[in-house]
């Protein structure tokens, strides 16, 4: 009977434990190579495929979603390079680039009214309107890319949510957690009071008056004082679609 | 919201449609921040001269304006303050769109010019020349209410309105005015 005892036993496992894994390794690297083949094969395809579809992939907010997250799956990002050939090939690298500059255009232009912090979905239609007639119509995916683009700047494009609610920041002095914690209590009725924040988080007079007082001075909520002893607060970002740059009638 | 109005040739009975911020209550309440109510003001100069031009209103006593539209919104409750009102006010006379009536550093009443008094003077002056009706004498209330001008934009033009307009001709010699015993009787000449 052989028992694998002793020094001897000891080297004869690690020799066979090294022989499984040089089998397993070259096993691996077999099915690795087989499938780098195949996923080459499948990025030809791809690009044969972009090609000929380059058309409806412009047109077609929803299609040009999916063929984007077939090019994510297989690896390939569509951005990764401005000069990038699928970014050619899709012939989408002008499109988030102009969607990125009107994007930033908006949110400058409304910044006076909302803070920096606007609803993405109004943005969306603000892109919509703004955009030629008979141009490529922008769906949330393409603005999402388009800010993920926008991430060197520093403008400090980024998206956010407060619930339900998904809103493009683009100011760079992050909100601190007080702000963003006061902000949820607003999802629903675009608004809050003082009185609302001490019964929800149980937060003392100063913190609270402070935690406002910023906000106000960033502009993303402005006063109600209809009733002077208990001021509401509201949040123009919530407030649906307003507009903050209405073209004046002046003769 | 108020839904858009067809297009009608007469666009004083179509209902004027005020802009989002109209319903948004803090509109009403004066911005602590200096940025926001900058946005806030320069909003409310626009609602101001849209609505005035759209209703052909030429003048304004703050006092009772704020108790209507556009300054109060009852639907929403709520309504601007004189002195937020006067600070707007103050707004538009320096860009030329208002000018304060009434005693001296009162404020009380203003006119306002949606369209400005060296405009209506030249669209007054142009008719004039187009009806050869330069060097007759004409009453100033022939121009704003007489016939011959019906149908022109300047008819129905509130009288001190119509009075400033007559004063940037004079100044540039394109007109010369004519006191009566009244108002009424005041005549213009219009000049090449």
């Amino acid at each position: 009977m052989r028992r694998a005892v002793g020094i001897g036993g000891l080297r004869r496992k690690e020799a066979e434990r090294q022989a499984l894994s040089r089998k397993g390794n070259e096993l691996a690297q077999r099915e690795i190579q087989k499938l780098q083949e195949q996923i080459s094969l499948m990025k030809d395809n791809l690009e044969d495929f972009v090609r000929e579809h380059q058309k409806d992939i412009r047109n077609n907010p929803v299609f040009r979603v999916q063929v984007q997250r077939m090019c994510q799956l297989i690896g390939v990002d569509p951005l990764a390079s401005r000069k990038g050939y699928m970014a050619e090939l899709l012939g989408v690298g002008d499109f988030y680039c102009e969607l990125g500059i009107q994007i930033i255009d908006i949110c400058v232009a409304t910044r006076s009214m909302n803070g920096g912090l606007m609803d993405l979905d109004e943005l969306r239609q603000r892109l919509i309107r703004r955009r030629l007639k008979g141009s490529e119509p922008v769906v949330e995916d393409d603005i999402r890319r388009a800010i993920n683009q926008l991430k060197p700047l520093r403008g400090g494009y980024r998206i956010v949510t407060f619930g339900k609610r998904k809103m493009v920041q683009s100011v760079a002095r992050e909100m601190n957690s007080d702000q963003s914690t006061m902000l949820t209590l607003a999802e629903y009725t675009s608004k809050f009071n003082i009185e609302d924040v001490r019964v929800a988080f149980g937060w003392d007079e100063d913190r609270i008056h402070s935690c406002i007082d910023d906000m106000l001075r960033s502009g993303i909520i402005w006063i109600d004082s209809y009733n002077d002893a208990h001021p509401e607060y509201w949040v123009p970002a919530f407030f649906s679609q307003l507009s903050g740059g209405n073209s004046g009638n002046r003769g | 919201m108020t839904s858009q109005a067809p297009a009608t040739a007469d666009t004083t009975t179509a209902s004027f449609q005020f802009p989002e911020i109209y319903s948004f209550p803090p509109f009403f309440t004066r911005q602590p921040n200096e940025a926001t109510w900058k946005e806030q003001r320069r909003q409310w100069c626009d609602l101001i001269l849209a609505y005035y031009r759209h209703n052909r209103l030429f003048s304004m006593s703050l006092a009772e304006a704020v108790t209507e539209p556009p300054f109060a919104n009852r639907q929403i409750h709520r309504a601007l303050r004189v002195d937020v009102l006067r600070e707007i006010v103050d707004e538009l006379a320096k860009q030329g769109h208002a000018s304060w009536t009434g005693a001296r550093n009162s404020k009380d009443s203003c006119l306002v010019f949606w369209r400005k008094p060296e405009v209506w003077a030249s669209m007054i002056h142009q008719w004039a020349n187009d009806r050869g009706m330069l060097n007759t004498v004409l009453t100033l209330f022939e121009l704003a209410s007489g016939d011959d001008t019906v149908g022109q934009e300047f008819h129905g033009l509130d009288s001190t309105t119509l009075r400033k307009a007559l004063d940037v001709l004079q100044s540039q010699g394109k007109a010369q005015l004519f006191v009566g015993t009244s108002d009424e009787d005041l005549g213009v000449k219009f000049f090449t």
